[in-house]
């Protein structure tokens, strides 16, 4: 009698346990996907002086990508009076996109700014999130390595990085990548600093204190890979809902959206040519 | 031996100033692409690229086409008077890829550029804009650069061709628009995308 009573009460204690993690498992869920849209969504208020100072986070890859990333810079000019800091983000034994940064900076940048010595960029090392051939069972803890080392440097903590002084936010404002599996690191933890920021910003106008429209921080620009005709890459597709801008080279590639609601790829031509 | 070959064959064609017109073939450093050497390092391939005037044949063999490239240089006869050279492995190939560029001072005509389907090559030779003919390596599943060959060449960007057809696919090539296409205006797009990510004031 006594022991049907008590498997009664464990019973009941269990289901509503199950229930209970349903049910914020869904919360979750359900928060993630609206948070997301929101932050997809948004659009970005013209409100920045040209001129004030800015800090330009590149996430560069292998080979190919690295490659492809400094033809579009060059092409586009990439002007050191506008993006005043650059911080060039490479993987750990990757000295060939480390010494193209270098290069880049050396001959492109040093020609168009006045300065005699060049100390407006800086290149930051972080793990890899799999090395080639590297089982896949330990791929996830060396993933997570790397996306902590990412939200250090995103939030200014990494030693290799020396930002002047007027900068009085840790945060690069942009985020420019086109496709290693780093940069989807660099990306997600962009997103879940932003997420705490906007938490912060609701708590304090929520306590009715006095909130400074801010500028935005943090904002990320995807460009599929030139390669790419028809699908996107793994790394295009893991970042289609979390990128704010997705720039396509090939029309057929456009207007491509993670799922309903969410913000499409947008076509620019060739961008590496 | 493969660097001594590359830069003597560099230095032969910067200080002797007499015409010429190069082809260069590459199969990339690092996946092997036997069948193409097979094809090209022939008298047969040779006698094709004389008949559309070309002068110097050079060719990137890669990692595994050492002794391919080697019997072909013992065999004199097989040149059909074509200057030779050859390498595996170079941390960058601008400057070979460069010397397929026309430039009327240096004597040089608009060579040809014969790659496997590496995206770093053909976007290097577009920027050139060289002929090129786009070998895809059919052992290798990679289909997104087939994909990317097949669209370049329906633009007539570059001709896509088989192993076998590589020598009828030069008076193709050779016609094509080969735009220049690095000497295009700035890019702007970008920019604007960027700076909108930005919020900068218009």
């Amino acid at each position: 009698m006594h022991l049907s009573f008590s498997l009664t009460v464990s019973w009941d204690f269990v289901l509503t346990c199950c229930i209970l993690a349903i049910v914020l498992a869904v919360l979750i869920l359900f928060i993630i996907l609206l948070s997301l849209a929101i932050s997809q969504n948004t659009i970005v208020p013209k409100c920045r002086p040209k001129g004030s100072p800015t800090h330009l986070l590149v996430v560069l890859g292998s080979g190919g990508h690295t490659a492809e990333m400094f033809y579009m810079l060059d092409r586009m000019e990439l002007d050191p009076h506008i993006y005043t800091y650059r911080t060039y983000l490479v993987s750990s034994g990757d000295d060939f996109s480390a010494g193209k940064a270098k290069e880049f900076e050396d001959q492109h940048v040093q020609k168009l700014q006045s300065h005699t010595e060049n100390d407006r960029y800086s290149i930051v090392t972080v793990p890899r999130a799999r090395r080639v051939h590297q089982s896949y069972l330990t791929a996830p803890f060396s993933t997570l390595q790397c996306f902590w080392v990412c939200l250090c440097v995103l939030r200014g903590l990494h030693p290799d990085q020396k930002l002047p002084e007027e900068y009085t936010s840790p945060y690069p404002d942009l985020i420019l990548t086109n496709g290693p599996a780093t940069a989807v690191c660099v990306v997600a933890a962009a997103k879940i600093i932003r997420f705490f920021l906007c938490l912060n910003r609701l708590g304090a106008l929520c306590l009715g204190l006095q909130v400074n429209s801010t500028v935005p921080k943090l904002r990320t620009v995807y460009v599929e890979s030139w390669a790419r005709v028809n699908s996107l890459s793994v790394s295009g597709v893991l970042l289609l809902p979390l990128v704010d801008r997705f720039l396509v080279q090939w029309p057929a590639q456009a207007g491509r959206r993670a799922w309903w609601g969410m913000k499409r790829t947008q076509y620019a031509g060739w961008l590496v040519i | 031996m493969g660097d001594n070959w590359a830069f003597h064959f560099i230095q032969i064609v910067s200080f002797n100033s007499v015409l010429m017109k190069l082809c260069f073939v590459t199969v990339g450093a690092t996946a092997a692409f036997r069948k193409l050497l097979e094809q090209v390092l022939t008298s047969k391939f040779t006698k094709t690229l004389t008949e559309h005037g070309y002068t110097h044949f050079l060719v990137q063999y890669g990692k595994d086409g050492q002794d391919l490239y080697d019997k072909f240089v013992a065999d004199e006869e097989a040149h059909n008077g074509l200057t030779i050279g050859g390498f595996d492995f170079q941390p960058s190939i601008d400057s070979f890829l460069l010397q397929t560029v026309e430039r009327k001072v240096y004597d040089r005509e608009r060579g040809l550029i014969i790659c496997h389907a590496g995206t770093g090559t053909i976007l290097a030779g577009l920027r050139l804009g060289v002929p090129m003919i786009v070998v895809p390596n059919p052992d290798l599943a990679d289909n997104h650069q087939q994909e990317l060959a097949d669209v370049l060449e329906e633009d007539k960007y570059v001709v896509s061709s088989s192993v076998e057809n590589v020598g009828s696919a030069i008076r193709l090539a050779e016609s094509q628009k080969a735009e220049v296409l690095s000497s295009r205006a700035k890019d702007e797009n970008l920019t604007k995308n960027l700076s909108d990510e930005m919020g900068f004031l218009d």
